[in-house]
């Protein structure tokens, strides 16, 4: 399992996918935050691709959750996909499923 | 452990095989990983104030019929009053953790001891069972 998390950026039918790839933890979720944040900068839409998190911690989720509020406040949209049980394991302890807009994969993202 | 959170990951992995060795299902080590995680990141953000050259024990213990994780830190002690003091909400970027780690864990206890600050995390065992290199056998 890839300890370290790692993202990249591309843009298809006009909104910004940001593949995050690893572990998101205490260490790295600063920089995914930075990361997710700038791209909200440049574009109406994001969606983050969480195939390949298999691991998120609280402080991981609370950064997904400001980029959401950011998003919200400048009415830009800001959709997950391709969560894996170890994602969704913690969004559904935290209570905050129902927050995100959420959707199955890629296809899914871009046609929401 | 140092206090460094380059460390956490390789935490996650031993905890991680442990529970399974010890027969937890996937959802349960998952769960048990995240407090442990989440306990020690409490440990580095709030007892540590984010300063990274410290040192964390960390020890595991498997009884009968639970496993327990003890962790002492010679931090800043926690504050019991703001445990779990903020509700789950969506407003709130905080203080998520100690909820992950109550969700998971069937026990946590908080103690001031000589050394330090330490927590307890106890985790009770589905079956008294170990599966050993892809065998289950009574202990």
């Amino acid at each position: 399992m890839q300890r370290q998390m790692a993202s990249s950026t591309r843009i298809e039918k006009g909104t910004t996918i940001v593949d995050v790839v690893g572990q998101i933890d205490l260490g790295n979720s600063p920089t995914l935050r930075k990361t997710l944040l700038e791209s909200l900068k440049g574009t109406d839409r994001v969606a983050v691709n969480l195939m390949a998190v298999k691991y998120i911690d609280s402080s991981g989720i609370a950064s997904l959750l400001e980029v959401l509020k950011e998003a919200r406040q400048s009415k830009k949209r800001f959709v997950l996909f391709g969560l894996t049980k170890a994602v969704s394991q913690v969004l559904q302890l935290t209570r905050l499923t129902g927050v995100f807009e959420i959707r199955e994969n890629e296809e899914q993202a871009l046609a929401a | 452990m140092s206090s460094d959170p380059r460390f956490l990951s390789i935490v996650r992995a031993a905890v991680g095989q442990l529970g399974l060795v010890y027969g937890l299902t996937e959802e349960s080590c998952r769960g048990v990983t995240l407090a442990v995680d989440e306990a020690l990141a409490n440990t580095i953000r709030h007892a540590y104030k984010n300063r990274y050259d410290r040192e964390i024990e960390l020890s595991c213990q498997a009884g009968a019929d639970h496993l327990e994780f003890t962790l002492v830190d010679s931090g800043e002690p926690a504050d019991s009053a703001r445990i779990c003091a903020k509700p789950l909400d969506e407003v709130s970027l905080s203080g998520r953790g100690t909820h992950l780690i109550k969700a998971t864990m069937d026990e946590m206890h908080y103690e001031k001891v000589p050394r330090g600050n330490q927590l307890r995390l106890i985790k009770h065992l589905p079956a008294a069972k170990v599966t050993v290199e892809g065998e289950s056998s009574p202990r």
